[in-house]
């Protein structure tokens, strides 16, 4: 029965985003029971009793009333059965020390979602710095295709006057660095085209900055949604005597949100005035 | 219509508003402005006339559908062509962009020949 309930209650608590967590629930709680015959979770029927009165006193947030009653069972012996479950996943919960587990998962999620921001941001301005360097190139790119044809023209005029007219004025060896000469400008379109169509590529490359921004935003969102979630259960399932803060470990890395933190720098300059305050 | 149409580039994100742009730019549409969201492009689009819209869908504040829905419902404004370039591939979007009045549908990532075909023919219509 206890067993039938922990899992009923599971799957009625916990959405689609807890439901990978409440498997390992499930599979740590098998393991507890095998490993204490049941004994630690057991819920007699005086506990159960004891519940339903203090969920009255203290409604949870999960407990939220249905709509409608369920194929003939009564609404209040629903709200009940539903207090019921509640109690145990969170006696469950407490009992396999798993508040402490959700605590520290909770911890870091806002620590995951500020990570994920600085992806973001980070990927975003190295877009923006190769967007800049295409712009960049390109305009230098025009200015020579501009300057080539420039003296392509000036070229021709020297070809002409060197061979003009049936009037040889150059010698074999200066004809031809001015054929060649000529030959080079104006085969400059060919290259210059394609160096303006691997940048455009270049350019067009840089999109994946809004795709994966897009995912990123979406995996946040989601993060904020369970940490709300994780939250609101580790309320439920805590007493208040325990419910002191789980100190977050933190993870190496660069530092993702300096916003509101004395103990980081943001920028050289203040990495230097720290090291000028110290006499470096 | 010509290559002096002015274009509104509607995208949260200012890498794509800029890589449209210099797409256009491109193709030969040097007149082009950004905007950040649906609300903001309405805006622009209210006090600037403005003769093509190329607008993202998930956008915060209002997005591209219901900057859609604004345009398509506003008498100034309704005959606009829009093109939708969105990295919403699902159908149900596709479908609901083209009951919605949008003049195109493009999915990133997507090509500039892609873009180049879609303005052209859509601006052909408009003109048609």
């Amino acid at each position: 029965m206890t067993s039938h309930m922990q899992d009923d209650a599971m799957s009625l608590l916990l959405d689609s985003n807890l439901a990978r967590h409440a498997d390992t629930v499930r599979v740590k709680a098998a393991r507890t029971r095998r490993n204490k015959r049941g004994a630690a979770l057991s819920v007699t029927a005086n506990d159960q009793v004891s519940v339903i009165g203090s969920m009255d006193a203290r409604p949870t947030t999960f407990a939220a009333p249905p709509a409608a009653t369920t194929e003939g069972i009564a609404t209040d012996d629903f709200h009940q059965r539903v207090g019921n479950l509640t109690r145990v996943l969170h006696d469950a919960l407490r009992e396999l020390g798993y508040d402490k587990e959700l605590a520290v998962t909770r911890e870091h999620l806002p620590d995951a979602r500020d990570r994920l921001a600085y992806i973001a941001r980070v990927t975003g301005e190295a877009a923006e710095k190769v967007l800049n360097a295409v712009d960049h190139a390109r305009s230098v790119q025009s200015e020579l295709v501009q300057h080539g044809a420039s003296l392509r023209l000036r070229w021709q005029a020297v070809r002409t006057y060197a061979t003009g007219a049936g009037v040889e004025r150059a010698t074999p060896a200066g004809r031809k660095l001015v054929d060649e000469t000529c030959e080079f400008f104006a085969g400059l379109d060919g290259p210059a085209d394609r160096t303006q169509a691997i940048l455009t590529d270049i350019m067009m490359a840089q999109d994946f900055h809004d795709l994966t921004g897009q995912v990123i935003r979406k995996v946040v969102a989601l993060a904020q949604n369970m940490e709300e979630q994780l939250l609101r259960l580790l309320i439920d399932s805590t007493p208040p005597e325990q419910r002191k803060k789980v100190e977050s470990e933190k993870l190496a890395g660069p530092i993702v949100n300096a916003a509101g933190r004395d103990d980081v720098v943001t920028d050289q300059a203040q990495v230097d005035d720290l090291l000028a305050s110290l006499g470096f | 219509m010509s290559t002096d149409a002015r274009f509104l580039i509607v995208d949260d994100f200012s890498t794509m508003r800029r890589i449209v742009r210099n797409l256009l730019k491109e193709i030969g549409f040097v007149n082009a402005e950004e905007a950040e969201d649906g609300q903001i492009a309405l805006n622009m689009l209210k006090s600037t006339k403005f003769d093509f819209v190329v607008s993202d869908i998930n956008m915060p504040n209002m997005n591209g559908f219901e900057l859609l829905k604004n345009i398509r419902s506003d008498d100034a404004l309704k005959g606009l062509p829009v093109l939708m370039v969105t990295a919403e591939a699902k159908k149900e979007d596709i479908v609901a962009a083209a009951q919605g009045g949008a003049s195109g549908y493009i999915v990133k990532p997507f090509t500039k020949a892609t873009l180049e075909e879609k303005v052209q023919k859509i601006l052909q219509k408009a003109t048609a």
